[in-house]
């Protein structure tokens, strides 16, 4: 662990060069692609590269261009969008404790994801009208927190009570419109967990477009967002229009999010998670910090994708059936609660 | 002292182009919150490179004042000008590229060192776009030489004391490379040895550089001793102004920090010197 957190601190002083720290990051992000494309059920590495070279079956065709490829490609490009969306927020609002999940905005873009499905507005087939069925969402459940918390946006444990309070009114919703309209129940269920099965082309067509556009605006907001960091008082006095910076970020964050929640659902922790990690290797200078963020989201969200997929290949051996999935979600959540519990221990300390 | 400060005592802010660059002019400012009047009806005009003291109670509106003159808040009535251009016309960068202010406190920033915290002042020069370069910057190292943290610059600034968190801010706000800076209680946290670093820091930038200051002080010693001019505020309108040989009294102990006190000369430098006693009006002077 020492070792890491020297390491941390090297970067941080420029001892190693950033760019080093990110081509390290970016050969994590294609790892874990690689690992995914060969860790599923039905074929095995051997397969996948003939498959890759040109050859193959057409049933091993489909299962790795049809299958596993855009599983591949959509799980570090949404995990890419999340960790952006919490970069953003927790510098937009000055709060640690912020991330799409705390702060009403995935909860809002699962509902209104989900609500547009159960309605028959959107489905499957049509995955731009679930983007902007969960970007209408999140904007509301960030517009929710924004009513909740009022002119005690500034304290953030209070902020972080509040995107609670706003999160679980949204779930809450979400779960009436389950029981109201319980049609596509199976597929909709994977939102609420957070899962990397069964993405398709069609989900990758949207998703980075989406998720390019927003991260190059959410990069070149790297400069003010730095100087938020540092309080909005001092970013005021030296030259920042806090009110429309603060206002740019958000619409950022709640749009990356609704492009990721679409393509993967509710992955619990990358938001919130993600950010500590990019601020603790990179620093908190966001123009190096927000590439940083991008790859490790990217990292976590493709290797838990993989290990996944792994997972269920064990279990599927050890009880003989099909039908355990381990979803993304599930693992995410499960080492975010953990690491959570170090980053609530550390800025503890900090703060005081 | 120097010509050019004698010149800008006299000078009083006359808009001639002979004016030195940093100039603030308020002019019938008022402000309050919903229920109190902070501001009364503030006229105060800073020359260029004029070094200001501003005294008074908690709560008599300094802050307030600087947080004006800095276009951070708008003004219920009045006016302030920098340079001759209206504060409430320019953007908030314009605005920042003129004036700079250090608050009173702020909150520690992890993760980020010096030299990042101070290339933070750049953002009014460099804009959004430009603060996405990398690159050494002259202006930021010579900030950083002048408020006396160059030696630090790779520390992370959770690592320093407050007296050195200080001299960081004040290199952030040295960054921003304006004509006029404001401080707000510069030396309220720091032990005396830091307050007069703090202060012979100011007062050489000012010598060097020409700039403006406005501070805000609750030593009325230190007020006196380095300031060309000493404003007194009370309950949001002016009750003293002028050189601190000239209206620093009894009487303005009493009026604008409600203590009695006796006024002697420091014996070399010939300064006022404040002995402060007893509080107002209760009366007895506190033995000993």
């Amino acid at each position: 662990m020492s070792v890491v957190v020297r390491a941390a601190c090297a970067v941080r002083t420029r001892r190693v060069p950033v760019a080093a720290v990110l081509g390290v990051l970016g050969v994590l992000v294609v790892a874990a692609g690689l690992a995914g494309l060969v860790a599923g059920r039905a074929l095995g590495a051997p397969e996948v590269w003939e498959v890759l070279s040109g050859g193959g079956d057409a049933r091993a065709r489909h299962v790795v261009l049809q299958l596993r490829l855009p599983r591949a490609l959509v799980a570090p490009v949404a995990g890419a969008a999340l960790g952006l969306a919490g970069t953003v927020l927790q510098s937009a609002l000055r709060n640690p404790l912020a991330g799409p999940e705390v702060t009403g905005v995935t909860p809002g873009a699962v509902l209104g994801a989900v609500a547009a499905t159960g309605l028959g507005l959107a489905g499957w087939e049509h995955p731009a009208a679930v983007v902007a069925a969960a970007a209408a969402g999140g904007f509301a459940g960030a517009g929710l927190l924004w009513l909740l918390a009022g002119r005690d946006q500034g304290d953030p444990a209070r902020a972080a009570v509040y995107g609670v309070l706003a999160s679980a009114v949204l779930s809450g919703l979400t779960a009436v419109v389950l029981l109201v309209a319980p049609g596509e129940l199976g597929s909709v269920v994977q939102w609420l967990v957070g899962s990397t099965e069964g993405r398709v082309w069609a989900h990758w067509n949207l998703l980075w477009p989406w998720t390019l556009v927003w991260a190059v605006l959410a990069w070149l907001l790297a400069g003010p967002l730095t100087l938020l960091r540092c309080g909005q008082e001092q970013a005021a006095a030296a030259g920042l229009a806090t009110g429309r910076a603060r206002a740019a970020a958000l619409v950022c964050a709640v749009a990356l999010t609704a492009g990721a929640v679409p393509a993967v659902g509710a992955l619990g922790f990358v938001g919130l998670l993600v950010p500590h990690l990019a601020f603790a290797v990179l620093g908190a200078e966001l123009r190096t910090a927000l590439p940083g963020a991008a790859l490790l989201g990217a990292t976590v969200v493709g290797w838990a994708d993989a290990v996944a997929q792994w997972l269920s290949r064990a279990l599927a051996a050890l009880t003989a059936t099909d039908r355990l999935v381990v979803p993304a979600g599930a693992l995410t959540t499960g080492c975010g609660a953990l690491l959570l519990l170090v980053v609530a221990r550390r800025s503890g300390g900090a703060d005081r | 002292m120097t010509t050019a400060e004698t010149g800008v005592r006299a000078g009083g802010g006359a808009a001639t182009g002979a004016v030195r660059p940093g100039g603030i002019r308020v002019e019938g400012l008022r402000f309050g919150y919903p229920g109190r009047e902070v501001l009364r009806g503030v006229d105060l005009a800073v020359a260029g490179g004029e070094l200001v003291a501003l005294v008074g109670l908690n709560g008599c509106g300094k802050s307030t004042l600087l947080r004006l003159c800095a276009g951070l808040l708008r003004p219920a009535a009045g006016r302030v000008l920098l340079d001759g251009a209206v504060v409430a016309g320019l953007s908030r960068r314009a605005t920042a590229r003129r004036i700079a202010l250090l608050h009173q406190s702020a909150p520690a920033v992890p993760g980020m060192t010096v030299r990042q915290i101070v290339r933070q002042g750049r953002y009014a020069v460099r804009g959004p776009l430009g603060m996405l370069r990398d690159g050494e910057d002259p202006v930021c190292a010579r900030a950083m030489a002048d408020a006396g943290v160059a030696e630090w610059a790779d520390r992370p600034v959770e690592a320093l004391s407050g007296g050195e968190r200080q001299r960081v801010r004040l290199a952030m706000a040295l960054a921003q490379d304006t004509r006029a800076l404001l401080l707000d209680e510069p030396t309220t946290y720091l032990d005396p040895r830091h307050q007069l670093e703090v202060m012979a820091t100011v007062v050489r930038l000012r010598a060097e550089r020409g700039l403006t200051v406005v501070m805000v002080l609750h030593d009325i010693g230190q007020a006196a001793r380095f300031a060309d001019r000493i404003v007194a505020l009370r309950d949001g309108v002016v009750v003293a102004d002028g050189a601190p040989e000239a209206v620093v009294t009894p009487g303005l102990l009493a009026d604008a920090l409600g203590v009695a006190g006796r006024v002697g000369r420091d014996p070399e430098g010939g300064w006022p010197v404040c002995y402060l006693d007893h509080p107002l009006p209760e009366g007895k002077p506190i033995e000993k």
